[in-house]
């Protein structure tokens, strides 16, 4: 199998993942028992006019039979067409990926990019010295870090950094002058974002770096007991070079899946972290939707949620062909 | 008889077995700590009532004493802090003498002389009297300095604002820039609730004991205890009053008045957040009216002060009239002029007393007063092991919420981990011994699931199903087994994939044994290991992802979680000012408990797996 052969295979797989998400979607809003999304609307009576009313029904076909309701669910999805929300009259496609998604996406951005580095790197380090006073501490602090709640590190980051030390904002977004006029510099701008997204990528970077330690860990302990291994040391090369070329080469492999993996895992942990930290990204999003009961608007979050998740793994997929030779030339 | 001899035989080696495996784990510190852990949450668990007498969810006290609240008193005022605190060296308890200063300016405005006061440092004197930022106990004295001569204001010369005690007015006019000292006592404290009446239905004569009576006409009136009268309910069957009966020779032209009271000492320096009085009277007379007022008296030197909080009117009945006065209310603070109340009433300890003084117009024919269900609840600022939060009327034991909390986070965790095994288990063999068209079928069917980003997932089906009610913790265990199986049913199938391949599997065919034969007494028993470490290890996930659930609302509002406990103090917006700071025994807790409980069954997981895959023992 080609490189080439691959690549369509994990489309055909996005794709066909893309129709169960919509089909997932379609099969809890409009499919549980009792139709929450016919009924949500109908709760709307009164609230919104009635304009609009009849512009959410005829967003989702509810007048229609249901086949015909799925079809437009799947056109909707697949157009990015969400309607509008109960709040405001704004396109909820336009809040989500023009207001909120590249706020979250700068915060998840940069957490991955920093948990995994220094993740692989804490990992490797530990695994290298096993048994170890730093093998210990380390391994329980990762286990310590998947038993503690996302928003408790967050208060605790809150209470640390921003509370006693007074380093940091203790939420939002930009500075709230900002919003009056926002700055022409640069450098300023980098750095009231920077400020401010400290905190949330602290606290999302210590939910996550303690699964890269124990996975990177895992790895190396599986990689480094194998015979080639044992060759490269009896060669007389450094241990270093075992340990960076040989081993680490080898062990990231499983590593690359589970960047795909975790990153539903880091999703449902942004979620928290915005809330807590009331970063005005697509979690923030989601609580808002979740207190005002915002059904419709949920029906958008999740589909783009669980797209980002797709497109993630799917990308994750690539370079693990890129990568590994053996689908390259297998 | 062979048979039996064989169970035998089988039972001693099952049992040896298990002797080995308690050998082997009592010698794996961290599992036995995290056994500990997990035995201490259960007995918690299962004690919660003995533990702590208030409901997690609504508590009230006192249901059936105080007919007028027919769902009890509220046990504390709303964001008490712990009783604890008053031992805390740090928390400054006691009285404290400030000292403010001031300066005047005369302005002429409207062709009108004013005096106008600033705050020493202040640029601009903007207000028309000395504005004090502390609660005013008492002001020791007020000196003015102008001119460089010094003099202490005679109490004539200055007036405190009745309806803002922290406002000094000052009569006379003084000269252009005198500087004015206001020397103040304030003072905080850790304030209890204290409870007057420790009998307030008069179930046994002993209850009069507390109370003083005093009238203007004791041929007149008599107070005595009365068994028969008193106001029954289901709740309490007793039948005793306090009985006040007048019995007039002639027509009195001077009015009639009795005054109970119970005399109490106030230990506190600072006045207690609110007060809720209670009474039930029945007034047995023919014509007259009965005018009954509360109040509550302060012994200062010079004398008495009087608070009068509340004037009832009541008029002859022959069943009870139930009543509470809450310090809140509109006629209380009409009375009183300050809000809130108590800052007026009490300012300073000392002795004071709650009284009751009933006055009779024009009393010509003998009348009856009986009072029941009398009781004033002062509340404090202190409550509890752990405070209480911020719901509203009835504010909630954080304590009880805690250790109820265990019960449905241990509940949840333990069942919905157990659940998704199961399942887990059944489509992992199933999965991975039938294979085929199933075996695809399922597999792909997990990954699916294993793609989707839980949390919003959950949210999602959570917000669906609250359409049509309230979620209860029995949704929320589906949906968690529902999307917990996933990865536990990988791993049985890719074991039993590589162990279908092995000579025993193939010999038992060979011996003719059935499909289900083989998956009961051949894989299962080779799987089990996997399934004792997996069960641990994802109770964790189900206690952390239900706490997430609550966190973020979506829990069963019915039921005391950990996590709800968390929600309600997100959701009372104390966490936006300093709440993490001035209310951390509030979430930390229950932040703990979560983290410590779900550590505790991975530490037992990561014990497990060495011992029952020892394989892994010489990896690390």
């Amino acid at each position: 199998m080609g490189l080439k052969k691959y690549i369509a295979k994990r489309i055909v797989y996005m794709i066909i993942l893309i129709w169960a998400i919509i089909t997932v979607n379609f099969l809890i809003f409009s499919m549980l028992p009792g139709n929450p999304l016919e009924a949500y609307v109908a709760s709307l009576r009164g609230k919104i006019d009635e304009q609009r009313l009849e512009a959410l029904k005829e967003h989702f076909g509810l007048n229609k039979p249901l086949h015909e309701q799925y079809l437009i669910a799947l056109k909707n999805m697949l157009t990015f067409n969400f309607g509008t929300s109960q709040l405001s009259t704004a396109p909820v496609s336009q809040t989500i990926f023009a207001e909120k998604m590249p706020n979250t996406i700068l915060l998840l951005g940069t957490e991955a990019i920093l948990s995994i580095i220094i993740g692989t790197l804490i990992g490797v380090l530990v695994a290298y010295k096993r048994g170890g006073i730093l093998d210990t501490t380390f391994v329980t602090f990762s286990l310590t870090m998947y038993s503690v709640p996302i928003f408790f590190i967050g208060w605790l980051v809150i209470f640390v950094f921003s509370i006693l030390l007074g380093w940091f904002p203790t939420g939002g977004t930009y500075p709230a002058a900002w919003a009056r006029a926002p700055p022409t510099n640069i450098l300023e701008i980098i750095g009231g974002r920077l400020t401010y997204m400290a905190l949330p990528t602290l606290t999302l970077f210590l939910f996550t770096v303690g699964g890269w330690i124990l996975l990177t860990r895992a790895c190396i302990l599986e990689t480094i007991t194998e015979d080639y291994v044992v060759t490269a040391r009896a060669k007389g090369l450094k241990e270093r070079t075992v340990l960076y070329k040989h081993v680490l080469k080898n062990a990231s492999l499983p590593l690359i899946t589970n960047v795909a993996l975790s990153f539903a895992f880091i999703v449902s942990g942004a979620t928290i972290t915005e809330t807590v930290f009331s970063y005005d990204g697509i979690g923030l999003l989601t609580f808002k939707a979740i207190i005002n009961n915002d059904l419709t608007l949920l029906y958008a979050l999740f589909y783009v949620l669980a797209l980002c998740v797709v497109i993630a793994n799917f990308i994750a997929d690539l370079l693990y062909g890129v990568i590994d030779p053996r689908i390259r030339y297998g | 008889m062979k048979n039996v001899a064989t169970r035998k035989e089988k039972l001693t080696f099952t049992l040896n077995r298990f002797r080995k495996f308690f050998k082997q784990f009592s010698r794996n510190k961290l599992g036995i700590v995290g056994l500990a852990i997990v035995f201490f949450f259960v007995g918690l668990a299962f004690t919660a009532p003995l533990l702590t007498p208030y409901d997690p969810i609504r508590p009230s006290e006192g249901i059936g004493k105080y007919p007028a609240l027919s769902e009890g008193l509220p046990i504390a005022e709303r964001l008490c802090v712990p009783v604890w605190y008053k031992n805390l060296p740090w928390i400054f308890k006691g009285q404290l003498l400030i000292e403010e200063k001031f300066y005047s300016v005369i302005e002429e405005h409207y062709g009108q002389q004013w005096q106008l006061f600033g705050k020493e440092g202040q640029t601009k004197a903007t207000n028309n009297a000395l504005l004090l930022t502390n609660r005013v106990a008492a002001i020791a004295n007020i000196t003015a300095t102008s001119d460089s001569t010094t003099r202490t204001l005679d109490p004539s010369e200055w007036q405190q604002n009745p309806n803002r005690p922290e406002e000094i007015l000052i009569k006379n006019f003084f000269p252009n820039n005198t500087k004015f000292t206001v020397k103040y006592f304030t003072g905080t404290d850790i304030t209890e609730n204290i409870i007057l009446s420790k009998d307030p239905t008069f179930a046994s004569e002993d209850a009069l004991n507390i109370w003083t009576n005093q009238t203007n006409r004791p041929d007149i009136v008599t107070v005595k205890y009365n068994n028969q009268k008193g106001y029954v309910t289901k709740l309490s069957k007793e039948s005793g009053c306090l009985e006040i009966s007048f019995d007039p020779k002639e027509t009195t032209i001077e009015d009639v008045e009795v005054t109970l009271s119970i005399p109490f000492q106030y230990p506190y320096y600072e006045p207690p957040k609110s007060f809720i009085i209670h009474y039930s009277a029945m007034f047995e007379a023919t014509i007259s009216i009965a005018s009954i007022d509360f109040l509550f008296t302060r012994e200062t030197q010079s004398g008495q002060e009087e608070y009068i909080v509340a004037k009832r009117q009541l008029t002859p009945a022959t069943i009870y009239l139930h009543q509470a006065i809450i310090s809140t209310q509109n006629d209380v603070l009409q009375n009183i002029g300050v809000n809130p109340v108590t800052n007026k009433i009490f300012p300073l300890p000392g002795q004071y007393s709650f009284s009751i003084r009933i006055t009779l117009k024009n009393l010509n024919r003998p009348a009856k007063m009986y009072l029941d269900n009398v009781d004033c609840i002062l509340y404090g600022n202190a409550f509890g092991l752990l405070g209480t939060d911020s719901a509203e009327p009835y504010p909630r034991d954080i304590f009880s919420a805690l250790v109820y909390g265990t019960r449905v986070s241990l509940f949840i965790g333990v069942v919905s981990a157990v659940l998704s095994t199961i399942i887990g288990l059944f489509l992992g063999l199933v999965s991975g011994y039938v294979g085929g068209i199933i075996d695809e079928v399922i597999m792909r069917f997990a990954d699916l699931l294993l793609v989707l980003p839980t949390l919003p997932l959950f949210i999602v089906l959570i917000m669906a199903l609250r359409q049509f009610g309230a979620i209860s913790i029995w949704n929320i265990i589906i949906i968690i087994t529902f999307f917990g199986w996933m990865s536990f049913a990988r791993s049985v199938r890719s074991m039993v994939l590589s162990l279908r391949e092995r000579s025993f599997i193939e010999a038992a065919k060979a011996a003719g044994a059935g499909k289900l034969h083989i998956i009961t007494r051949h894989v299962l028993p080779n799987v089990f290991a996997l399934v004792y470490v997996t069960l641990a290890t994802s109770v964790p996930g189900a206690i952390v992802l239900e706490a997430s659930l609550s966190w973020l609302g979506l829990g069963d509002p019915r039921v005391a979680s950990w996590g709800k406990i968390l929600y309600d103090f997100e959701a009372s917006g104390t966490a936006v000012t300093k709440g993490l700071t001035d209310y951390w025994f509030w979430i930390f807790p229950a932040c703990i408990s979560i983290a410590l409980l779900a550590a505790a069954f991975i530490l037992i997981g990561y014990a497990l797996d060495e011992i029952l895959n020892p394989k892994l023992r010489e990896r690390i």
